[in-house]
């Protein structure tokens, strides 16, 4: 009875990790059910998948591995689901002989934070929220939070101010007026009415309005700024960028800077960067006291350091819940953080201006 | 907000273009069985050819379905009726307006073509008898100015067929 004493001992600490999380279902032999989130340090708004795995042993176990099978999950399609499951079965093979409810559980942590991430494409763009060609500009995406759907975070929000724009409609016109948007407000089913409510346009499953409001200000003023359209308008916006007069002064200053370095042999690598990172667009059409004078090497560095602190620094507040661990990943977002901002270049502008004058006041 | 009567007037917004150019591309790789897809100029009309399935009522009949998408496609429901002689079935009109609640109340932007055609195939699939709505004649005659099914005030009192 040695062994069913480990198993116990197994099981409460099992309880003590999961808490809440994990229900047991028989005391002995165990048989429990775990809540398994990815590893997102605790922001939920970063969580896209979960599962409730079950873990069942037989009397023999742990010299009989533990079944496992998954209860339910969410974000998670068929292919993921199974992937999950035979990744925690291949470990119950591994750990043949041994307890392993534990190792379970966290290989099954590991598997979900390995795949935290939405699928697919958004139903509402039918864009992929992964692009497979990797040049291209990565959307920010949200999920709802009662049923894990996950979305670009314009197109939803885009979704939600149509629907609540034709429930004022409504109401300003007292509803006589036929036609289809006064039809959908009169719907009957679903809480379409209430202000701070939605339906998932996947499964209409009710959200409340705290769900997307980490994200309303995407849009805010600028809600032009759409999927594909959004190319184009780039497009010309770095046209115009590109031909100012101001980015005609710059590449001059990197290309003598650049001649420089090259005859002196010396390390162009750093310029290299800068001359290509994204985020650098958007401070190009202020006239910068710093690039207006002579380029003197060490202050233009200086200044274009501080200018892509800035703008990754605009883009955590644009885009708070969309933070990526991975490197590249954040330069994307980096990039449609500074293409957003080439909307507003007075608004950016204002406020660099009075931080850059009073630097070079001191 | 007045004139969704006439969606095919208003041109469609990018949006909506970029997303019909995905369905369209979508539908190429992947069409709904039972549909044909008439390619035509427009992307603001498409003219789809459905087929009865097979054991089933409307078995190898073929009908025209006509899908008008407005300009906030897809927030707002695209237009999509039978070009009549359309089938006979009690939630079809002669005139070809389909009684179906995903095309009016129940629309929803993350529906596609593809599976509102997939949904009126099944509605033609359910179809215990070939007939029309008890009020076809009225209703007929009151959209005789070819208005639009999304103006009618559906009553959705079925589910079963």
């Amino acid at each position: 009875m040695e062994d069913e004493e480990e198993v116990r001992l197994e099981v409460d600490a099992v309880q003590a990790v999961y808490g809440d999380d994990c229900c047991l279902i028989d005391e002995f032999p165990p048989h429990l059910t775990v809540h398994i989130v990815p590893r997102t340090a605790e922001d939920s708004s970063q969580q896209f998948v979960e599962a409730i795995v079950g873990i069942r042993t037989s009397a023999q176990y742990p010299k009989e591995p533990a079944q496992v099978y998954v209860i339910e999950s969410k974000g998670l399609d068929v292919s993921r689901q199974k992937y999950l499951i035979t990744r925690m079965r291949q470990k119950a093979l591994e750990l043949d002989g041994c307890l392993m409810i534990v190792a379970l559980c966290e290989e099954a942590v590991e598997v979900l934070s390995g795949m935290n991430h939405p699928e697919g494409d958004c139903p509402l763009c039918l864009y992929p929220f992964f692009p497979e060609n990797a040049n291209l500009t990565l959307h920010p995406f949200m999920k709802l939070m009662s049923c894990y759907h996950c979305f670009h975070s314009e197109c939803i929000i885009r979704w939600w101010k149509w629907i609540h724009e034709e429930k004022n409609e409504n109401e300003a016109h007292g509803m006589s007026s036929v036609g289809a948007r006064s039809q959908r407000g009169r719907q009957p089913i679903e809480n379409r009415h209430e202000e701070n409510k939605g339906n998932c346009p996947v499964c209409r499953k009710e959200f409340d309005k705290k769900d997307i409001e980490h994200v309303l200000h995407y849009t805010g003023s600028n809600l032009t700024i759409q999927l594909g359209e959004e190319t184009d308008q780039i497009e010309e916006a770095e046209k115009e960028l590109l031909q100012s007069k101001s980015e005609d002064d710059r590449r001059k200053q990197f290309d003598e800077l650049l001649k420089l370095q090259q005859e002196k042999n010396g390390i162009i690598e750093p310029k290299k960067d800068l001359v290509v990172q994204p985020g650098m667009y958007i401070s190009l059409p202020t006239p910068q006291p710093a690039t207006d004078a002579a380029a003197e090497e060490e202050q233009e560095i200086g200044a274009v350091d501080s200018r892509a602190d800035g703008t990754e620094q605009t883009n955590e507040v644009a885009a708070p819940h969309n933070k990526q661990k991975n490197a590249n990943v954040r330069r994307k977002h980096r990039m449609r953080g500074s293409r957003k901002q080439q909307h507003h270049p007075r608004k950016q502008w204002v406020q660099k201006e009075v931080g850059n004058s009073s630097t070079s006041e001191q | 907000m007045t004139s969704s009567s006439v969606p095919s007037r208003k041109v469609l917004s990018k949006i909506a273009s970029n997303r019909l150019q995905k369905e369209v591309m979508e539908w190429q790789t992947n069409p709904p069985a039972g549909f044909k897809y008439k390619v035509n100029d427009s992307l603001q009309r498409w003219i789809i050819e459905v087929t009865g399935a097979p054991g089933t009522l409307y078995t190898g009949e073929t009908y025209q379905l006509q899908v008008d998408f407005p300009e906030h496609y897809p927030m707002e429901a695209p237009q999509v009726i039978f070009i009549p002689p359309a089938p006979l079935h009690p939630h079809i009109y002669s005139n070809g307006h389909i009684c179906l609640d995903i095309l009016y109340d129940s629309w929803s932007p993350a529906m596609t073509v593809s599976s509102v055609c997939i949904s009126i195939l099944s509605m033609l699939s359910s179809s215990p008898a070939k007939e029309r709505p008890a009020d076809n004649d009225r209703y007929v005659r009151n959209c005789r100015n070819g208005r639009s099914p999304k103006e009618t005030r559906w009553w959705f009192h079925d589910d079963k067929v």
